[in-house]
């Protein structure tokens, strides 16, 4: 078998070359791969929805199982999401799965993104799979609000309106982009149909694309590892990638599978016949996105009523937040590579990483936009939140209002002192403690001695 | 089932939180105050229960004498006896201090004393009676249709309840009575507005209600039921987080002793 | 071997999990029991493979040399030769134009996207509200002045367009004393009842929550709050622009009907919009 194909394509060669490369241990160096195989997931069980979803804003009368909606006029769209979640056999475990799968990948790209900063593994020459990385989370967050918006529920619906909103805001063009992208004033029939090609062919094919560029430059680059014993900048210590190594990787992709299908199962997402078909004239509280995009959710709701005309053009009270700061955060991080070399003036390449606190200063700002973040995720809850601790909205609001800008201040300058005290004390709080090892000494009593 | 017994799958603060809200197990209960209880007890001797010296002694001190209304609370004029029903029932009223939001509590009277007063503030003005529900031929189909129309923008698609600013809460809808429901619509307690629904509306909207209690969840646990906060906050910790145990058990090695590489 | 044998096992119950969800899906259709047993056809063998690679993969750490990335200045100016080499560069005439008639090429394949939509012409300034449209709610009932509670809220449309979502109104009642309405409104509340546009001014959602109480209407998507008494002005949240207030009267038979089209455009804000 092997040697059939080597004549054919002279394999044996680059293959060998393949297995034997080298991947260096630690376990946050998988959590990329999560990504990679939530991606696997979503592929699979979004090829399965395919086949039973129709993109069609067409109505119907619905006449499935779920009693509340028996008879209601409604969209095709709808209505296949309900047969495929009511009637069709391992149909809702599927879209549980693949609802499941999209949330926890892009959960695993922002914390293979947190690990990746934190540890300078974008420096040169990895600046390339840096921004290729960002776009990807970009792309990923776009498939999820495409995807959260193909059932045509209420709840989806209204995430469109917003969508909607923003896009109109931007001064000059965004009345007539936004009649481009919905075509026509919202509601539209015809949003449906484009979103679910965006979702299903283009955002897939490129993200597909944009994946294998990921890897392959990684594999021309090798990986980065680790300080430790017998570690250079001029090598890569590791075990070979078979077996081991792929053993691992396709165990992972299983373990990955499996959480995912208990989640599936046993725990519900999205039930859009709660909701009810999209009506542009209802809407239901508390609306919210899914997690990815609440820090949007949480920049809109947080910005003050300030809608100042100048020079006749009106700039809405959306556009600072739905269009400005994300498109600025966006541009930061894709060129953080940069930025931080002119900073440092480091322009040399490396490919042994960073411990976070050797680099105090980069820690802090990390740990400043993730507070950041954080802040304005929960300010996309606010309403879930205040029903949950009993507290005012408005009172809420105020405080992180405030808090966005002190916070992430605070939380930084706490992340400069303590990396900065770690690198004096030597402290290794993250490292794994197998015991102490003791000798006996001259005078009879114990000592410690250091592992290394 | 109880909302607490679906939400065991839910790992975190978050959701034991809601999970003590959504069963009414919030701590914004308060105690009764201490007059009342003494005022229940003084007239329990006395059958029948005069309505009138109940109201003066355990009302009054905000509604005033006559139902007038003082600056502690509002004019009972024309309120009717399901405002009156729905306050007493569902525990409102009586209010410790009457700049709070009145909220669901165990009530402070026992049945014959809540008739008693409810007749007597039905004699304040012309009002709604207590209506009656009939879930015989109530329509569900029609009941979701004005459940989202009129009732999810504040009690949620689901009626879990959600917050309407300032510190307004409007509250889930699983432990409310069917005619206390129904009251609701009529009277609009608080800072709920009143609906002028049909007979036959007002029973699709309860029959609505009720079924959501015990609407079948073939998605398995529903996580408190609103939406994508709780599902995201699963995403990260039961998700991403079992997902990482997983990279650190991948990443140990027992056999193959690599002390000095992992030392990083 | 003793503590590898759950390494076995767990291959066993991959096949054990694999084989019930095979037989569950013949007979039952409970997601909770599809889920689980996928969970441990998936989480079985691949608690199998992981173990096997960490446990009994007897392999050594292997030393890759790292070889520069760069390539040698010989050949990078062998490939600067080859990507410069006359043939290339001597018709500079040729290029310019060659890149001109790239871009007008992308023009030419760009401007179809156009067709995608219409422009937007008026329609983001008008809705369907014309004078003395009639005021019925969802279902095509016309409405009195009596037919809302007071303290009161509903959804209703112009006659005949019922659903519409670029007209859709609230109407309130509220007791005439509160209202302080903005100047030349006066004649726009028969019986204390207002009609405002139910578009949130921030980014679209239907305002439906409604405070009697208080008095206010709040959006339940980014909790942007309006008074009612004073003309829905913003007094919370992200919205800056009041809900538009529909004109309104009561007609010679008593039904509520509109005097007119909203004064402002509904909905959110955009960059040439007509405020007053």
């Amino acid at each position: 078998m092997l040697k059939w194909i080597d004549e054919r394509l002279g394999a044996a060669h680059w293959a060998r070359k393949g297995l034997k490369k080298v991947f260096p241990d630690h376990w946050s160096f998988l959590l990329g791969e999560i990504a990679l195989f939530s991606f696997i997931i979503l592929l699979l069980t979004g090829t399965y929805l395919t086949l039973f979803y129709r993109p069609d804003a067409a109505p119907v009368i619905y006449d499935g199982p779920y009693q509340p909606l028996h008879g209601r006029e409604m969209s095709a769209a709808y209505e296949s999401v309900l047969r495929l979640s009511y009637e069709v056999r391992a149909g809702l475990v599927m879209r549980q799965i693949h609802h499941w799968a999209a949330l926890v990948f892009v959960a695993s790209i922002v914390a293979h993104m947190v690990r990746v900063f934190f540890t300078g593994a974008f420096r040169k020459p990895r600046e390339i799979n840096w921004m290729v990385g960002v776009t990807l989370l970009v792309l990923a967050i776009g498939m999820g609000f495409t995807g959260y918006s193909l059932p045509d529920d209420l709840l989806s619906g209204t995430g469109l309106r917003i969508a909607y909103s923003a896009v109109i805001s931007i001064p000059f063009v965004g009345p007539y982009l936004g009649f481009l992208v919905f075509g026509g004033e919202f509601p539209t029939e015809g949003i449906i149909s484009r979103l679910f090609v965006l979702h299903v062919m283009l955002l897939p094919a490129i993200i597909i694309g944009l994946i294998v560029a990921h890897l392959a430059v990684l594999w021309r680059q090798k990986h980065t590892q680790f300080a430790g014993k017998g570690r250079a900048e001029s090598n890569v210590v590791g075990k070979a990638f078979w077996p081991q190594q792929f053993f691992k990787s396709f165990g992972l992709m299983l373990l990955t599978g499996a959480a995912l299908a208990l989640l599936g199962g046993l725990v519900q997402i999205n039930a859009v016949w709660s909701y009810g078909p999209f009506d542009a004239s209802a809407v239901s509280a508390p609306s919210q996105p899914d997690w990815y995009v609440g820090w949007l959710e949480g920049a809109i709701r947080l910005f003050p009523a300030f809608e100042p005309t100048i020079l006749g053009v009106t700039i809405p009270s959306m556009l600072i937040p739905a269009v400005v700061i994300p498109g600025i955060g966006f541009t930061v991080m894709a060129l953080w590579p940069f930025i931080e070399q002119r900073v440092t003036k480091d322009r040399d390449a490396h490919h042994i990483l960073d411990r976070p606190r050797d680099r105090p200063a980069r820690s802090a700002i990390g740990m400043g936009g993730i507070l950041y973040v954080t802040l304005l995720t929960i300010a996309g809850g606010n309403d879930v939140l205040a029903l949950t601790f009993n507290v005012p909205i408005e009172a809420m609001v105020w405080f992180l209002r405030i808090g966005l800008f002190v916070i992430p201040v605070i939380g930084g300058f706490i992340t400069y002192r303590l990396c900065t005290e770690m690198q004096e004390s030597g402290a290794q709080p993250a490292r794994r403690r197998r015991g102490v090892r003791l000798r006996r000494n001259a005078e009879g009593g114990f000592e410690e001695v250091s592992r290394d | 089932m109880t909302h607490a017994g679906r939400s065991w799958m839910f790992a975190g603060a978050t959701a034991l939180a809601l999970t003590l809200q959504f069963s009414g197990g919030s701590s914004a209960q308060e105690s009764n105050p201490l007059e009342v209880s003494k005022t229940a007890t003084m007239t329990q001797v006395d059958a029948p229960v005069d309505g009138q010296r109940l109201f003066e002694a355990s009302c009054s001190t905000c509604h005033g004498v006559d139902g007038q209304g003082t600056e502690n609370g509002p004019s009972l004029e024309g309120v009717g006896e399901a405002s009156a029903d729905f306050q007493l029932r569902t525990g409102r009223m009586p209010l410790s201090n009457s700049t709070d939001q009145a909220v669901r509590k165990d009530p402070a009277f026992g049945d014959e004393h809540i008739q008693a007063l409810v007749d007597y503030v039905g004699t304040f003005g012309d009002g709604p009676p207590i209506p009656e529900v009939d879930l015989e031929s109530a329509s569900l189909v029609s009941g979701q249709v004005l459940f989202i129309e009129n009732c999810a923008a504040c009690h949620g698609a689901t009626g879990a309840g959600g917050a309407v600013g300032n510190e307004a809460l409007a509250p889930g809808l699983s432990t409310a009575s069917e005619v206390e429901i129904a009251e609701a619509m009529i009277v609009g307690p608080g800072q709920m507005p009143p609906f002028d629904f049909t007979e036959a509306q007002r029973n699709d909207l309860v029959n609505f209600i009720i079924y959501l209690r015990d609407e079948p969840r073939p998605g398995g646990a529903d996580i408190g039921g609103i939406g994508p906060v709780p599902e995201g906050f699963v995403a990260w910790l039961v998700g991403l987080g079992s997902l990482i145990v997983i990279c650190v058990f991948i990443g140990s090695h027992r056999k193959a002793d690599d002390d000095g590489q992992d030392a990083a | 071997m003793k503590s590898v044998r759950w390494i076995f096992a767990s291959f066993f119950v991959s096949m054990v999990g694999s084989l019930g969800l095979v037989v569950y899906y013949l007979i039952g259709e409970s997601a909770q029991v599809e889920g689980i047993l996928l969970g441990l056809a998936l989480g079985g063998m691949g608690f199998g493979v992981v173990g096997w690679a960490t446990r009994l993969m007897d392999v050594p750490t292997v030393v890759e040399e790292r070889e520069p990335l760069e390539s040698s200045d010989a050949a990078m100016s062998q490939m600067e030769g080859m990507v410069g080499q006359d043939a290339v560069t001597r018709r500079k005439m040729l290029l310019r134009l060659a890149g001109g008639a790239s871009a007008t090429l992308g023009a030419a394949l760009a401007i179809p996207a156009l067709s995608l939509g219409p422009r937007p012409g008026q329609s983001l300034e008008e809705t369907k509200w014309t004078p003395g449209a009639r005021i019925v709610d969802r279902l095509g009932n016309p409405q009195r002045p009596g037919d809302i509670p007071l303290n009161g809220i509903k959804t209703v449309f112009p006659s005949g367009f019922e659903g519409e979502a670029d007209s859709q109104t609230v109407v309130i009642k509220i007791e005439p004393e509160l209202l302080d309405l903005p100047e030349g409104r006066e004649d726009w509340a028969p019986d204390g009842c207002v009609a405002f546009s139910k578009i949130c001014t921030h980014a679209g959602c239907p305002v439906g929550l409604y405070r009697a109480e208080a008095r206010q209407l709040l959006c339940p998507c980014h909790q942007s709050t309006f008074d009612v008494t004073t003309g829905c002005t913003p007094v919370f949240g992200p919205a800056a622009r009041p809900l538009p207030q529909l004109p309104m009267e009561v007609d010679e038979v008593g039904f509520l009907v509109a005097m007119g089209d909203f004064p402002e455009p509904v909905g959110p804000s955009f960059w040439n919009m007509e405020t007053e």
